[in-house]
């Protein structure tokens, strides 16, 4: 007898979630001179001091094939997730006055942050293929099979993003204790040092650094765009039952962060 | 604790009936503490203290509007007016009790929501016009209207915080307008700006008014509910006192206030 109206994905949400990430991007980067070259200036020079530090001084890496471009890769792809996880868990906070004032589904306020920081991947991207093609890299098909990759690390950023995010809203700690999460995270990846280095010394914790969804995306992201010699999660462990468990987290996580995001969003108007 | 939810729901029917609210309650958890923090929610689990204190905000009301009626909605600072409305927007969540829509209803709760002073006057109109569901094509079509109406058209591509107050409460204004609802609900955005602009939103109303659009205003002006509601809704302490002529809830509510009407 009578239709109901929301759908998840109408003409009305879908102009609002594209006007909030443009606004969001622009924001970001108004009143800088470089303005968006920040975008790629940030990991940019993160690149320069970790390759300087840890290649150079510390001669890390040179058995690995284009290590350049191959550290490049991994931080802009760790850049990536921090900016991802961070921006969203914070969003609807900052997006309060909106949420306080007018009714639309509050997902949106977190998938539109977490976009600006897609847009900047792509940008960083971009620049990650440029250097590979300079550091002698041969173009192949291979480089389509890292958008999977890339799209499994940006889920679980939103799944971590979905549940924080919710619970940030009632606990504001919670963003601090993530920045303290984040930069343990950060050494428990091989982003800096090769994954080759911890099998060296012990294969056990080799794995389990593998089984971190973080790591295995960013591996077969090396793997497919810059050397295959690089060590992925599915040529390290044989065992495909267990392979399987860093994608099968991303899953679990985005499943719950949806459903307690799905709870708690009822509050968000009445709580931020 | 487990919060009951009442229900809101959206349909579009032949019905005449626009707004249904039946037996809705609605409380706000209002925390006791001053820290506001996992340490503090930690601390309080422990000693078994419940860290907030319930307010009732409005105690069970029950009202239809139907299509066609321009309904105020006045009573007194803290009386749930404004929760009310946004219970009917969908911010709030109802406690309890059963809500329906019938209609495409859009709310203004507050002018130029999602107005952002470090963006240009041009970049804002855009966005607060996707807050109405407007995309970027519509809104290049009505564009110049918006800034003719607003009288800022020089401005346009100024950051909104050089914009003076009442020039940024125009541009919302003008673009608030705009929208096209069954249902229209108004919280306080009577008379912005100076005398003539004033005149602007007297007509802009009026006609609203002659052509029986459905609307909900919530306000303070007992000028307003006379001149263009033909129904007026008087709440206090979360529950409705008089529900009826525009006339006499008008004349209720200021003898509540204790204010003397001239007689006519």
């Amino acid at each position: 007898m009578h239709m109901s109206i929301p759908r998840v994905l109408n003409r009305k949400n879908r102009i609002l979630l594209s006007e909030l990430t443009k606004t969001d991007f622009k924001l970001r980067y108004q009143g800088s001179v470089l303005g968006y070259l920040w975008a790629l200036l940030r990991p940019l020079m993160m690149f320069a001091i970790l390759y300087l530090v840890f290649s150079k001084l510390l001669k890390i890496g040179n058995d690995i094939p284009h290590y350049p471009v191959y550290l490049l890769c991994g931080t802009t792809m760790w850049s990536f997730f921090t900016e991802c996880t961070m921006q969203g868990i914070q969003s609807i906070i900052v997006r309060g006055d909106l949420l306080r004032k007018i009714s639309f589904p509050k997902y949106i306020v977190v998938v539109s942050s977490t976009l600006t920081a897609v847009i900047n991947l792509l940008i960083n991207l971009v620049v990650v293929v440029v250097f590979a093609l300079i550091n002698g890299v041969a173009p192949s098909w291979h480089w389509l099979l890292v958008l999977p990759a890339v799209f499994e690390l940006y889920l679980l950023s939103l799944g971590i993003a979905f549940l924080l995010g919710s619970i940030n809203v009632k606990f504001r700690d919670i963003t601090s204790i993530w920045e303290v999460i984040v930069q343990a995270l950060f050494y428990a990846v091989p982003v800096i040092y090769p994954i080759t280095m911890v099998a060296g010394t012990s294969t056990l914790a080799a794995k389990v650094i593998l089984l971190n969804p973080i790591a295995q995306a960013i591996q077969d992201i090396r793997y497919n765009l810059i050397t295959t010699e690089t060590v992925t999660t599915w040529n390290f462990i044989q065992n495909t039952f267990i392979a399987i468990i860093p994608v099968l987290l991303v899953i679990l996580l985005l499943i719950i962060g949806a459903l307690a995001f799905r709870k708690k969003s009822k509050f968000f108007a009445e709580e931020v | 604790m487990k919060r009951e939810i009442g229900t809101r729901t959206e349909v579009q029917t032949n019905s005449d009936v626009a707004i249904s609210v039946k037996n809705l309650h609605k409380s706000f958890n209002l925390p006791t503490e001053q820290a506001f923090g996992l340490k503090q929610a930690i601390f309080n689990r422990l000693r078994g203290i419940k860290g907030y204190k319930e307010q009732k905000v409005l105690k069970g009301l029950d009202f239809d509007i139907k299509k066609g009626e321009f309904v105020g909605i006045v009573g007194r600072n803290g009386s749930g007016k404004s929760t009310l409305l946004k219970i009917l927007a969908g911010v709030y969540y109802p406690q309890k009790g059963e809500i329906i829509i019938n209609g495409n209803l859009i709310p203004f709760i507050e002018l130029g929501v999602g107005f952002n002073p470090e963006l240009t006057g041009r970049e804002n109109v855009y966005m607060n016009g996707a807050l109405l569901g407007f995309s970027n094509k519509e809104m290049d079509a009505m564009y110049d209207d918006i800034w003719e109406f607003a009288e800022l058209k020089p401005f346009q591509d100024q950051k909104l915080k050089n914009y003076s107050s009442g020039m940024q409460v125009r541009l919302a204004f003008s673009i608030a307008i705009r929208a096209r609802g069954d249902i229209l609900l108004l919280d306080e955005v009577l008379a912005v700006g100076d005398a003539a602009f004033q005149q602007k939103c007297n007509d802009y109303f009026q006609s609203l008014h002659d052509k029986g659009q459905t609307v909900i205003l919530v306000t303070h002006s007992m000028e307003s509910v006379r001149k263009f509601c033909n129904r007026a809704i008087l709440l206090e302490d979360g529950k409705i006192v008089l529900d009826g002529e525009p006339d006499k809830v008008a004349s209720a509510y200021n003898k509540m206030l204790g204010i003397v009407e001239k007689t006519k």
